[in-house]
């Protein structure tokens, strides 16, 4: 049949399109490569096992609020609250460490899990748009924190928390592992179940998904859900790592996560994203920081080298070709 | 005259366009036809700047031509229109009509409001439209919006205008004030370039006729001399038996009714409307846009509150609180809004092709295996021409788009099926397949209720025809009448 040829002839873009997206998928990984030669350049304490645990480290609370993030704006929203959720979990598994010990694992996650509950009932079913919803509870849940600590911090002694959440085993910190852990179950919930598949159909087009018979409103609202639950998690590593919370902990930290999660390739349009792009994301911002101070850089010139690399990674990393109209 | 020769253009690994002559004269209507990806679009664009063709040579009454944009095209004296509605509704009618030019009214910095006014006037005047610039542009309907378009393209005074698809989303009524302007515009002695998919309007209009079939030039006919049959022969090269409406099948003894209305009244002010669809039966609805049917399908689906009145599906009560509850009764929906509603272009095939059966093992997961059997069955059943089912859904013609959409639909093994204006834009190869599928569908006993502002298709493919006229329901022909178009625009108007 001519069918067959005609079939070759009409279909233009080869199947790279939709699946890769050749030399820009590359990106992130070459950023990240580029900034690893310089600082080991630079500073012969960069390229260190030591220095390496340290990143890793340093970048868990980042990884798991960002693959949180990655959720809600492939599903096209925002959560600008993250921040607080992460101050305001740690803060319960500050509080309850003391009676509770490994166990403040469960108030932290929980608290997470109703921040999210809230932000996601406000904005699926109360038809707010994320971005207002979350900039309100971004300051409520902060508010809640400030409440309470009245500006002290909640310290934590308690040796069962700190044995489980703040000490090592064959030398990897266990927050490591359990941000490791996360990113497993994360990356199978995107990729591999209906679940994931109706998040990128609702952020790639609502009214297509609404008309196809999918739970809009239930699938945003599991998005935000999830998203707070994965913030708990963040928090009680935070509060592991600081031992302590305080009224300021994780402040700005949305805006480390967004970027973290653009870097990687994820456009903020929705309906399109990749797991392990926010994992580089991550790397890269983690290891920028890391770097940065490697070297001695003046700490004031470090914000405006962070969000010029931010601006620079989306300006290669995103296809505008395809994308019309940019706001 | 505009003269084109030997016109190629490629887009990646596929040849849009191969050595194509065609010649624009003014004062003449020369129509395109052809299939969809036969080029007819791409010839128009290349000529409006919208790309660069790649070989060929066009003069512009004996000069070379070559713009390099598309207003260096309209500064020559060529403009487009699209077949997309570019007109911003934020503005107003003058601004929209003067867009691109709003600079040549700067007194002193400010905007010469009435100067804009009066020349954006003096165009819409020349239309013949009866628009008023003065209007509010939300009171204007499709056809005078794309109206407006037009007038933007005049703004530029230009010799020759292209009307790309400029009727796909026009209902009857408006494509015929449409058709006047370009008549309008052919007596003021300018040359029209006219492409769409539907052949009457060709017909009403075309002094000539350019055939193109896969990106390469037919011929070029006179089209007092051409008839419907054989143009459908040169564009599609093979002969429709009978035409391209399947025939009918004689209705059973009694058919037991599927999905039944009684005086449903909806919010968008549907109704009351009573309406019995049998089962394994094709249900076709028409009317102007907004008289009803949409409205009909969505109650259906849930998509629009009905507030009195009920609905019974498959004998019981049924009211949807949302689409997912319609598709869990086995309603399938092919919406009028095919990248907007129907798929998401950017997705894979597969992802768009398995969107509602959304096929999963125990725990919830994706079932790939399965995903991947329904996509590549729904591809050879509904004959998709693409890559593969990994290709991006955005790098098939809009027949293939609909057809993938129908797929999505069939991919739940639906008992009914929900069409609103199934063939808009679709070619007429993709459109005889889509009829050919419906009325097998229904032999095999599926109930199928369309909605369509497309006459000939009305006519041709429903077992019953019902018209809808400001919310209700104008009339109902007798199952099986096959009236004709005259009769049915009747109960429209």
């Amino acid at each position: 049949m001519d069918d067959v040829a005609k079939s070759a002839a009409v279909a233009t873009p080869p199947a790279k399109l939709a699946g890769g997206r050749g030399i820009r998928d590359l990106f992130p990984v070459l950023l990240l490569a580029v900034l690893c030669v310089v600082f080991a350049l630079l500073s012969d304490r960069f390229l260190t096992v030591n220095n390496g645990l340290i990143v890793l480290q340093q970048s868990t609370v980042l990884l798991v609020a960002a693959l949180a993030m990655t959720f809600v704006i492939v599903n096209g929203s925002i959560d600008l609250s993250v921040g607080s959720i992460v101050a305001l979990s740690a803060l319960a598994a500050a509080a309850a460490s003391s009676q509770m010990g490994a166990f403040a694992v469960m108030p932290a996650v929980l608290v997470g899990f109703a921040c999210g509950l809230v932000n996601g009932v406000l904005f699926a079913y109360g038809k707010i748009p994320s971005f207002i919803v979350t900039l309100g509870t971004l300051v409520i849940y902060r508010g809640v924190v400030l409440l309470y600590t009245r500006g002290a911090p909640v310290s934590i002694s308690d040796p069962g928390f700190l044995q489980v959440y703040a000490s090592r085993s064959f030398g990897i910190p266990h927050s490591v592992l359990i941000a490791l852990a996360a990113l497993l179950v994360v990356a199978v919930v995107f990729n591999h179940t209906v679940f994931g598949r109706e998040v990128r159909a609702v952020g790639g087009g609502e009214r297509v998904a609404l008309l196809s018979g999918i739970p809009v409103n239930r699938v945003k609202l599991g998005v935000f859900v999830l998203c707070g639950t994965l913030c708990g998690l963040a928090g009680l590593l935070q509060a592991a790592r600081t031992m302590a919370a305080t009224a300021q902990l994780a402040q700005g930290l949305e805006l480390d996560v967004i970027a973290a999660v653009v870097v990687g390739g994820t456009p903020l349009t929705g309906g399109i994203g990749r797991i392990r792009g926010t994992v580089l994301g991550v790397m890269i911002i983690a290891i920028l920081s890391n770097g940065m101070n490697m070297i001695g850089m003046d700490p004031y010139l470090q914000n405006i080298i962070k969000g010029a690399v931010l601006i620079a990674a989306v300006f290669l990393t995103i296809d505008r070709s395809k994308i019309l109209i940019i706001k | 005259m505009l003269s084109a020769r030997d016109i190629s253009k490629s887009f990646g690994a596929s040849q849009a366009l191969s050595g194509v002559s065609a010649d624009f004269r003014r004062g003449e209507v020369v129509s395109l036809v052809g299939e969809n990806g036969a080029g007819k679009s791409t010839l128009l664009k290349a000529l409006a700047a919208v790309f660069p063709w790649d070989t060929g040579t066009v003069t512009l009454e004996g000069a070379p031509y070559a713009p390099k944009s598309l207003a260096e095209a309209e500064a020559q004296g060529v403009a487009l229109v699209f077949q997309e509605l570019n007109v911003n509704r934020s503005l107003t009618i003058a601004e929209n009509v003067m867009l691109g030019r709003l600079r040549r009214y700067r007194r002193l910095g400010l905007v010469d409001w009435k100067q804009l006014k009066a020349e954006a006037q003096a165009i819409l005047d020349r239309l013949d439209s009866g628009i008023s610039v003065s209007a509010d542009i939300d009171s204007l309907d499709l056809g005078q919006l794309k109206t407006v378009e037009v007038a933007r393209a005049l703004a530029s005074k230009p010799r020759f205008v292209f009307f790309d698809e400029s009727t796909a989303f026009l209902n009857n009524r408006e494509a015929h004030r449409l058709l006047a302007v370009i008549r309008n515009l052919r007596d003021q002695d300018h040359g029209v370039a006219f492409v769409s998919h539907h052949l009457n309007e060709v017909f009403e209009i075309s002094d000539r006729l350019v055939v193109l079939k896969d990106g390469a030039l037919v011929d070029s006919f006179e089209a007092a001399g051409m008839s419907e049959g054989r143009l459908h022969e040169l564009m599609v090269g093979r002969e429709f038996d009978g035409g391209i409406f399947p025939a009918a099948t004689p209705a059973r003894e009694e058919a037991r009714i599927e999905l039944s209305f009684e005086d449903v009244v909806t919010r968008s002010g549907l109704g009351p409307v009573s309406l019995d669809v049998p089962a394994g039966r094709i249900v076709g609805i028409g009317g102007l846009k907004g008289s009803g049917g949409d409205a009909m399908l969505q109650a259906v689906m849930g998509a629009e509150p009905v507030l009195s009145g009920r609905m019974t599906f498959d004998g019981k009560p049924f009211r949807p609180g949302d689409p997912r509850d319609a598709w869990r009764q086995g309603i399938a929906y092919v919406p009028g809004d095919r990248t907007g509603e129907g798929l998401i272009p950017e997705f894979a095939i597969e992802e768009n092709l398995t969107m509602a059966a959304r096929p999963r093992t125990a725990g919830g997961f994706v079932d790939r295996p399965a995903g991947r059997r329904v996509a590549d069955e729904m591809i050879a059943r509904l004959r998709i021409k693409a890559a593969g089912r990994d290709a991006a859904t955005s790098s098939l013609s809009g027949g293939n788009m609909q057809k993938v959409v129908l797929g999505k639909c069939l991919a739940t093994g639906p008992r009914m099926l929900l069409l609103n204006n199934p063939t808009r834009g679709v070619d007429v190869g993709a459109k005889a397949e889509i009829y050919r599928l419906m009325r097998q569908l229904a032999d095999e006993g599926m109930t199928i209720l369309m909605v369509t502002e497309d006459l000939a298709e009305l006519i041709g493919v429903a077992d019953q025809i019902i018209v809808t006229r400001r919310g209700a329901i104008s009339h109902r022909f007798a199952p099986g009448a096959r009236p004709s178009e005259e009769e049915v625009v009747r109960w429209m108007m």
